[in-house]
């Protein structure tokens, strides 16, 4: 499974994105079931969000969802922090 | 409970709806005026959010307006739950917890210039309580405001550093709020660019206040003191010289163009709200060196003008910002150096032909 995300906004407007693939990962079964969890909560359309808060584009195999700050879900939230950070 | 459902407080449902529209209607517009507002905002927020939680005294209903900021900070202990642990209200003692004491000042010295240059208390100008959460989420690169409140990140110190340290970063949060309560900006394309310069606007002169310097002096940077060592760059963004706040590896180039030849067209960031913000920042810095003396005086009394004035539409675009400002410079100040001054800066950023239409 391909998990992408693209960070954007923010104060400071930088862009941040980053990738990983699952199957390399001995995480691939909880990966697979936060990219599920994940999705299901997800808007298919991107929304203005609050001032400043930052917007995440998460797209798994393919299909991509929109959630922005603060309306995370603690699934959409580790998913987003783990990617961001070891995914390449 | 997750964070979606738990982030969400709203000042307004201590009072329920019926009560609100009663209040509305009361004689007394100090009463009337913040309960109209609230029905109106609440009917807004209900269509996007679940409330579940309830919290907190209303305290825009409370009665006067105050000369005094009403603060509380909170510390979110590093979860998403806002607004977390309550740390230090008005009046309290200092917090051993250093971001805490900055909130608390940064909120305060807001608060303080929007009341001595403007006569404006609080967000709302009724008095509206000042809340911020600090230590927010783990090593958070952000700063925002959530409609209600103002939230801090720590940073994760190898790009960024704790988000209280820049006054003006909290300023710039605390200025959302105002425009939220005054033209209400729509945070999209132009009028979002406008929403955001709104706030670097505000948030550099709250620090040229703090700092007593004058146009002169003030070296219109938003952010600075935010990167951490390792990044190459000063702050995050300049009014003075858009596009020069940093050169890095990690965080790239400063995007941002300073006049409409190098507007950027892209629709990342709701339409470059942080990218092209740098044009009207950069025409409000010219206006401000023009004038000289402090910036908060003419040229942020014609841009505080403009926003609360009740003409700036919410989907305005920067010429229709910049025409009201040319206006707003004639009503209070004539036809003096005011006026050529503001005319001087739009031109200066590629915005012209404002003279005739400005008159009306
Ligand atoms: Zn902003």
């Amino acid at each position: 499974m391909r998990i992408s995300v693209i960070r954007t906004g923010g104060f400071a407007g930088i862009e941040r994105r980053a990738e990983l693939d699952t199957s390399e990962r001995p995480d691939a079964t909880h990966l697979a079931a936060l990219a599920h969890q994940a999705v299901e909560k997800g808007a298919a359309a991107a929304g203005r969000g609050v001032p400043d808060g930052f917007h995440y584009e998460i797209t798994i195999d393919g299909r991509t969802v929109h959630v922005a700050d603060p309306h995370l879900s603690d699934a959409q939230r580790e998913l987003v922090r783990t990617v961001l950070k070891e995914g390449a | 409970m997750d964070a979606y459902t738990n982030s969400r407080r709203v000042f307004c449902t201590i009072v329920p709806p019926h009560v609100l529209d009663k209040l509305s209607h009361h004689d007394d517009p100090l009463v009337a005026g913040p309960a109209r507002r609230t029905l109106e905002r609440d009917a807004l927020e209900r269509t996007r959010r679940r409330i579940t939680t309830v919290r907190g005294v209303t305290a825009t209903l409370e009665g006067a307006p105050s000369s005094k900021p009403r603060r509380t900070i909170y510390d979110a202990e590093h979860e998403t739950r806002l607004p977390g642990k309550k740390m230090r209200e008005e009046g309290g003692t200092a917090s051993g917890d250093e971001s805490v004491n900055r909130a608390y000042n940064g909120l305060g010295a807001t608060f303080e210039l929007f009341l001595n240059a403007y006569g404006r208390r609080s967000i709302d100008d009724s008095g509206l309580p000042l809340n911020a959460s600090v230590h927010y989420s783990e090593d958070y690169n952000n700063a925002f405001w959530d409609g209600e409140q103002m939230v801090f990140g720590d940073g994760d110190g190898e790009v960024f550093l704790d988000f209280t340290i820049p006054v003006d970063v909290m300023a710039h949060e605390l200025t959302h709020g105002v425009t939220q309560y005054t033209a209400n900006l729509e945070y999209f394309g132009q009028s979002g660019a406008l929403n955001e310069s709104m706030s670097d606007v505000f948030g550099s002169l709250v620090k040229q206040h703090v700092l007593g310097q004058t146009a002169g002096e003030a070296d219109w940077l938003i952010g600075k003191g935010l990167l951490a060592e390792r990044v190459t760059g000063v702050a995050l963004r300049s009014m003075k010289a858009p596009g020069t706040a940093y050169d890095d590896d990690v965080l790239g180039k400063d995007p941002q163009p300073g006049t409409m030849d190098d507007f950027v067209h892209t629709s990342r960031d709701n339409g470059g709200v942080h990218i092209n913000s740098g044009i009207p920042n950069h025409a409000f810095y010219l206006a401000a060196t023009a004038l000289g003396g402090n910036a908060w005086e003419r040229a942020g009394q014609i841009w505080y003008d403009v926003l609360t004035g009740g003409d700036l539409a919410s989907d305005a675009q920067f010429t229709d910002f910049a025409q009201l400002t040319v206006a707003a410079a004639q009503s209070r100040y004539g036809e003096g150096e005011e006026h050529t001054a503001v005319l001087e800066a739009w031109a200066g950023v590629g915005i012209t032909d404002l003279g005739a239409r400005g008159e009306r």
